[in-house]
């Protein structure tokens, strides 16, 4: 009896969340499922029952192919990336040394921009006669077409997530490697381990937790980017950076196909899904 | 290990129906949406949204609540680039936070197809006399009248004259007889990038975007993009819009012209003194005034042997049928167009061309004097281009997505893509654009 007076006091403290989950996820979620196997004609009106046919519409549509694409090899390229200038970057933020909480500070800032206003500062930088040339000429180097490039734009998106991004998941490495034992770390110095053995072989192993968190979250973000395409590229050149979520928006509210866009996000659910499957049964494969 | 990790497979979980919740609204409407029964009360504050910045319109929001005590209009600013994308995510939220918007005349009939506009048929005979015959036909859509015409617009070649004259090239006139090609333009803009001090010799104000566009494959007889009784069959692979795009692609290409400068950036390579030759609307005619270099307004150029050809048309005025304050929305929308007070002060602040013929003859004459002697010659170039070369953006309920598409074909014809291959693709694209709408 006390046993269910418990329980149906924890259910009312938990009733707004589990409400907000349900109305604002949930239910959406759904509608977006359901409303992917429908279909609506602009000139006839009503809304028709399609089956599977936006799924092989999009399939068989070579943008949304090589959107497919893109959002993968960006995946791959940016989230290591990330994730080991992270680490890098805790590392050298935790050792004793003179302003390091000020570069630390540094680091973090970025964070504080919004994405639309981060967008616009590399805008500015990336621009053919912007700061980026700038320097590359200062260094005697040839100007670059950087977003204008087909070949450029992803490593250019990458450089402008990372300067956002890096920042934000050391933060959770820097939390990480401080719970690691003095005495362990002691103990590795007075057995005269280098620096690079020291991080490699105590550090790493022992911030596995937070970094497999990190790896994870960012993964999931990065299949998310959408302010910076919008801002910068409109996925060009030639959809070279025209990312998932940015297709699922102009699909839904430029083109204004919702039905079709609503198939296309049940497809990105499905890949960040799996992606993250793959990513936990990796990791827990190295226990 | 693993029973610490389940933090992520929530945070997972929550991402994952974020994406999904993010992609899903209310579907849109049937095609036609009914007048609305109820007109809503008589006084209180109704909003309106647009592009331009709030002091553009607040001129005409202060002379109608001069006239209509009891109504305030709360105007909110969502800019161009996001424009589109964001109305109509709230029209088919049916969001009845919108009473009045600004909407673009092609894009009329998609916007009334999908129910996203009051039937104002009623008004037809008083907008028959009162706005041109192409603003009253663009405004129309299955013989219903959707919005009134609020501005029309065109285009002219702004010139750097100071630049000009050290390189010693005559400048064009403003003598619509005596208009410039396209030919000559890029001629004088290399020399001026020679030595004349300009880095650039040409400039679009809006390098990516249809309505500039659309003049140069005009010119050359490639038509509109558009063909069909139904307006859904694209036409964008015939030799005029082939032509004009290897021009336009390699103006880019040989540094005539910058990449990489986009949106609000364009104006002011212009205003200070980095290009020759600029293509820009009746708006900047008193934006450059502030600049500190010379320069001067001209028609806006053909291809040789061509003709010359100009774009037209602006923003309209529609009511959301969502709102429930259809009375004072029609009040205001009839006052800022209709009324050639009310139309008139919508064009103080910015300089744009009022839709109302009566607002217009008081209006076009002052343009020669919008920036001193800079802009002598405005008002006969406006007068000239409305009779003669105007030729208005294709009306089609598909124009929405051909917008989208040909967009992003001009970005990627810009960056250097093959301008014949690029056409191609966009034939493709518009082609599966449109399945879903036909």
């Amino acid at each position: 009896m006390k046993r269910r007076g418990q329980g149906l006091i924890a259910l009312a403290f938990l009733a707004p969340a589990l409400l907000c989950l349900a109305v604002l996820r949930i239910v959406p979620a759904i509608s977006a499922v359901v409303e992917s196997f429908y279909t609506e004609s602009l000139l006839r009106g009503g809304r028709v029952f399609a089956g599977l046919g936006n799924y092989t519409d999009l399939l068989s549509n070579q943008d949304f192919r090589q959107s497919v694409g893109v959002t993968l090899l960006f995946t791959v390229l940016v989230n290591p990336i990330q994730v080991v200038v992270s680490f890098l970057l805790a590392v050298l933020f935790t050792q004793k040394a003179a302003g390091a909480r000020l570069w630390r500070t540094l680091v973090i800032l970025p964070i504080a921009t919004p994405p639309a206003v981060s967008a616009v500062i590399w805008s500015v930088i990336y621009r053919p006669d912007g700061l980026a040339n700038g320097v590359l000429e200062r260094l005697g180097l040839p100007a670059q077409p950087f977003l204008t490039s087909s070949g450029q734009v992803l490593p250019s998106l990458i450089v402008l997530l990372s300067w956002i991004g890096v920042g934000y998941w050391m933060l959770f490495l820097i939390a990480g490697i401080q719970e690691v034992p003095v005495e362990v770390r002691e103990a590795a110095l007075l057995d005269g381990a280098s620096a690079w053995r020291r991080m490699v072989s105590v550090i790493l192993p022992l911030v596995r937790r937070p970094l497999a968190f990190v790896l994870v979250a960012d993964t999931v973000s990065n299949l998310l980017v959408f302010a910076p395409v919008q801002i910068l590229t409109k996925g060009g050149p030639n959809g070279n950076s025209n990312l998932l979520m940015y297709d699922v928006y102009t699909r839904a509210y430029a083109i204004g196909d919702i039905h079709v866009a609503q198939a296309e996000v049940v497809i990105l659910v499905a890949l960040t899904l799996a992606i993250v499957a793959g990513q936990f049964r990796l990791l827990r494969g190295d226990q | 290990m693993q029973r610490k990790l389940f933090v992520v497979p929530a945070a997972v979980l929550a991402a994952a129906l974020l994406v999904a919740g993010c992609g899903s609204s209310g579907s849109s409407g049937s095609a036609g949406a009914p007048a609305a029964a109820d007109s809503g009360p008589a006084s209180g504050t109704i909003t309106f949204t647009g592009t331009d910045n709030a002091e553009t319109y607040q001129p005409v929001i202060k002379a109608f609540e001069a006239k209509n005590p009891g109504i305030k209009v709360a105007y909110t600013q969502i800019p161009f680039d996001q424009f589109n994308a964001t109305m109509q995510q709230r029209l088919s939220a049916k969001d009845s936070g919108i009473d009045v918007y600004t909407v673009d005349e092609p894009r009329v009939s998609q916007l009334a197809a999908k129910g996203f506009l009051t039937d104002l048929s009623d008004l037809d005979d008083q907008v028959k006399t009162k706005v041109s015959a192409a603003a009253y036909k663009t405004n129309h859509f299955r013989d219903k009248l959707w919005s009134l015409p609020m501005w029309n617009s065109t285009q002219f070649l702004f010139y750097n004259k100071t630049a000009l004259a050290k390189a010693k090239v005559p400048p064009p006139t403003a003598d619509p007889q005596q208009r410039w090609t396209w030919e000559q333009v890029e001629a004088a803009g290399r020399k001026a990038m020679q030595s004349g001090g300009a880095k650039y010799g040409l400039f679009m104000e809006q390098p990516e975007a249809y309505y500039q566009l659309q003049p140069l494959a005009e010119s050359l007889g490639g038509g509109s993009g558009i063909e069909g009784d139904d307006a859904l069959t694209p036409a964008v692979e015939t030799d005029g819009w082939k032509k004009a795009m290897q021009w336009y692609g390699a103006t880019f290409a040989s540094g005539l012209s910058p990449r990489g400068i986009g949106g609000f950036q364009t104006g002011p390579v212009f205003s200070n003194g980095q290009v020759a030759f600029f293509v820009g609307g009746p708006w900047d005619l008193k934006i450059f005034g502030s600049s500190k270099i010379d320069w001067g307004v001209a028609p806006l150029p053909y291809f040789q042997g061509g003709k010359p050809v100009t774009p037209t048309g602006s923003w309209s005025l529609g009511i959301n049928p969502a709102s429930k304050q259809q009375g004072m929305a029609r009040k205001f929308l009839e006052f800022a167009t209709l009324d050639a007070t009310g139309n008139l002060a919508t064009t103080s602040t910015t300089t744009i061309i009022p839709a109302n013929l009566e607002a217009q003859k008081q209006y076009t004459p002052k343009m020669d004097a919008f920036s001193g002697a800079k802009t002598a010659g405005a008002a006969a170039i406006t007068a000239y281009e409305s009779e003669h070369t105007a030729v208005s953006r294709p009306v089609s309920v598909g124009y929405i997505q051909f917008e989208e598409v040909m967009g992003k074909a001009f970005a990627d014809i810009r960056n250097g893509t093959n301008p014949d291959t690029r056409l191609q693709e966009a034939t493709r694209q518009l082609t599966d654009a449109w399945k879903s709408i036909k």
